[in-house]
């Protein structure tokens, strides 16, 4: 499954005939893949997911499943293969969660015909993949909005997609539920299905997603791998926010987090310089691409150090050091059976967004600590 | 696990099993029932005369059953039945748990339509196409007029209904004030209070098919009503012809009520009062709303109806009824369970 959307544009303004919300969007993806979308309030973020279903019109542009446009694909099959997950508001209807779940199967059957046991079963089974099968009888107006919200993400999953479409899914959520549902979200995609969030939380991304869009107020945008897209200067652009990026260490491996820490105080006068000369600002745009180029092409030499506790890891493990073998200078990996843990460590010369990449997959395998040490040099 | 699912079953049969059973039991104890009392057993020989030898029944007693009786009881099951459900459409439809023909403005609408054609003295068939015209067009109104980019709020829906619903309503009193106050006038007004007792079977030939397909479609389409009022994107995304599912359900909605309504006239309340009964006792799914609605509905209106022409000597109009009884039963079912919501 590719996933692709080709020079999207689009503005709520039917008239407007250049400087579009979403202008020329270009970016695809597979399966297996956890894409973050990011930008600050009115960018587009929840218009560009919804322009990539279909359920906007795109005013130029396609989105491509397999390289046939979804315009083109009957409603009905299209939605078994892309599903949808609102935000968790308050839901109409007094429907039991296994009922809200058992909707996401109507895509399956013809328009007069009622679920069968096997659909039930499959609405059963989503529950159960994402461990909240004790909801199945519960009232959907009687329950937390986390819990709503792995209903509706279990709902969508009922339609058994091959891509997941969230929108804000971790908002409004407290500590707990935030990681109960990203946790859901990786596990899904683990299990081979793409997952499109948008977020209001870029350490949400850094953390978690694979790779990650970041949108502009100017209808500018950059999409590439997470750590190449989420740093400083990124977000000053994008969000208009100073902001450091930083590692919280725990014991068993290194978090990489951002704080903002102030509002550009050019803030107001930029912005309406933009609008008023956006040649400018693209100027502007290129010259930090460049600083960025050049800075990546300093590299420094690293540690990777880990420890791995789940067997089944190492195939995954191999898997993503050979994909980065070009930067990786020297390795080690060593079994200790008396307490059934592996440890590995690897030398890396790269660019540090490569380390940290490196890093960051490594960290999300199940059953790997990790830590990362830089050189000076 | 296992036994908990077996009781759950058995208590799902016995509930599926009284809906069933309850209105045809209620049925034939409202054919005993009346200003002309039977007993059960001559109500027994006189249904299964034609099929057993028994012939020692009086004439009077045949027409009474056969020919006054029961093709009103008949009537008022399936008038019962249609409001029922199609007020259920409607609140789905409309995502509004205060939805009903009369709150839409489409039983004044459908009212409208069959008075104009009561004024030129038109038959049953006319009445019941130009009520189903009037309905049509005042739920189009409503609609457009409350529609906006993310469709309606509940008050919005309600207010542009009472604004279609007045409309409809001065329309009426029009045609009211145009009519000969000597013949046309007084069976318009009567019939406007709704009342059952013109029932008989040429009557019931012309209306019942309408209702009955209206019924069909939307048992057929009762799973699919969960989807009406989910938010436009959402219900998009679920993979089904939305437009399509709207269309099917307001024509059938809209239908039922407009030939209940030239049948015997505006009835209200019932479109109201027996989906949020329903939905108190059996939850929000209207996979299981459509046909409790539908039994519900038949029994609501069969007992009203069975005591508007027995309580006193002359009949009471059954739309006086159904609100003198609806409104107490709906409170008390409010207070108990609180709350109104799809």
């Amino acid at each position: 499954m590719i996933f692709t959307v080709e020079n999207g544009c689009f503005d709520y303004d039917k008239k407007r005939q250049d400087n579009f919300l979403l202008q020329n969007i270009n970016f695809s993806f597979s399966k297996g893949e956890l894409i973050a979308v990011l930008g600050p309030n009115g960018a587009g973020k929840t218009t560009l997911l919804r322009c990539m279903m279909g359920l906007l019109p795109w005013r130029s542009g396609a989105t491509l499943l397999d390289g046939e446009n979804i315009r083109h694909i009957p409603y009905n099959l299209l939605w078994r293969r892309i599903a949808y997950v609102p935000q968790a508001k308050n839901p109409l209807g007094m429907f039991k969660v296994e009922e809200l779940v058992l909707l996401g199967r109507s895509s399956h059957f013809s328009l007069l015909r009622q679920p069968s046991a096997q659909d039930r079963e499959i609405a059963m089974d989503c529950l159960r993949r994402l461990h909240i099968q004790h909801l199945a009888g519960r009232n959907c107006r009687q329950i937390s909005g986390g819990e709503l919200q792995m209903a509706l993400i279990a709902r969508a999953l009922a339609a058994q997609p091959e891509v997941l479409i969230l929108d804000e899914p971790e908002s409004n959520l407290d500590f707990k539920n935030q990681l109960v549902v990203l946790d859901a979200m990786s596990e899904l995609v683990e299990q081979g299905i793409a997952c499109v969030f948008n977020t209001h939380y870029p350490a949400h991304a850094m953390q978690r997603a694979d790779k990650a869009l970041l949108l502009d107020r100017q209808g500018h945008y950059r999409f590439g791998p997470t750590t190449e897209i989420i740093n400083e200067d990124n977000i000053k652009n994008a969000f208009g926010v100073e902001a450091v990026i930083g590692e919280i260490e725990t014991k068993h491996r290194i978090y990489r987090d951002i704080l903002p820490v102030s509002v550009l105080k050019l803030d107001l006068e930029s912005e309406s310089l933009a609008d008023a000369n956006g040649a400018n600002q693209k100027g502007e745009d290129h010259m930090t691409q460049e600083n960025a180029e050049e800075r990546s092409r300093e590299t420094r030499v690293a540690i990777v150090g880990a420890i791995v506790e789940d067997r089944n890891a190492a195939e995954k493990i191999n898997e993503l050091l050979h994909e980065y073998a070009k930067y990786i200078i020297g390795r080690m990996g060593m079994p200790y059976e008396k307490k059934d843990v592996s440890i590995i460590c690897v030398v890396i010369d790269a660019p540090e967004e490569i380390t940290a990449a490196l890093s960051g997959k490594l960290g999300r395998i199940h059953g790997v600590n990790i830590k990362t040490t830089y050189s000076r040099i | 696990m296992e036994r908990q699912n077996k009781t759950f079953s058995y208590k799902k049969c016995a509930i599926v099993c009284s809906l069933i059973v309850a209105p045809i039991a209620l049925a034939f104890i409202a054919l005993a029932v009346g200003r002309f009392p039977l007993s059960f057993s001559t109500v027994f020989q006189v249904l299964f005369e034609p099929i057993s030898d028994v012939t020692n029944i009086d004439a009077q007693t045949q027409t009474v059953l056969w020919n006054i009786r029961l093709p009103r009881i008949l009537l008022a099951m399936l008038v019962g039945a249609g409001l029922a459900v199609s007020g259920l459409a409607f609140q789905n439809l409309f995502a509004n748990p205060l939805a009903t023909p009369d709150t839409l403005g489409v039983a004044s609408g459908a009212s409208f339509g069959a008075v104009l054609a009561l004024l030129f003295g038109l038959n049953l068939i006319w009445v019941q196409l130009m009520a189903l015209i009037g309905g049509v067009l005042a739920v189009g109104l409503t609609y457009s007029v409350s529609a906006n980019r993310n469709r309606g709020s509940i008050t919005t829906v309600v207010l542009a209904g009472l604004i279609i619903g007045s409309l409809f309503t001065a329309l009426v009193s029009l045609v009211k004030y145009v009519a000969d106050a000597e013949s046309q006038l007084p069976s318009i007004v009567y019939w406007l209070m709704g009342s059952l007792s013109s029932a008989n079977y040429g009557m019931l030939l012309l209306g019942a098919p309408l209702i009955v397909i209206g019924l069909v479609v939307l048992l057929l389409l009762r799973w699919r009503l969960n989807l009406l009022p989910l938010p436009e994107d959402e219900a998009r995304s679920a993979g089904v012809n939305i437009s399509r599912l709207r269309l099917a359900t307001v024509v059938s909605a809209t239908m039922i009520t407009a030939s209940c309504i030239s049948m015997c006239g505006q009835v209200g309340w019932v479109g109201l009062l027996v989906p949020h009964m329903c939905r108190m006792m059996f939850g929000g799914n209207n996979q299981k709303l459509v046909p409790a609605c539908l039994s519900v509905g038949a029994m609501l209106m069969l007992i009203v109806d069975t005591l508007a022409r027995t309580v006193s000597a002359a009949e009471i109009p059954v739309s006086i009824l159904t609100a003198i009884i609806g409104a107490p039963v709906f409170i008390f079912l409010l207070r108990r369970t609180g709350g109104w919501s799809l």
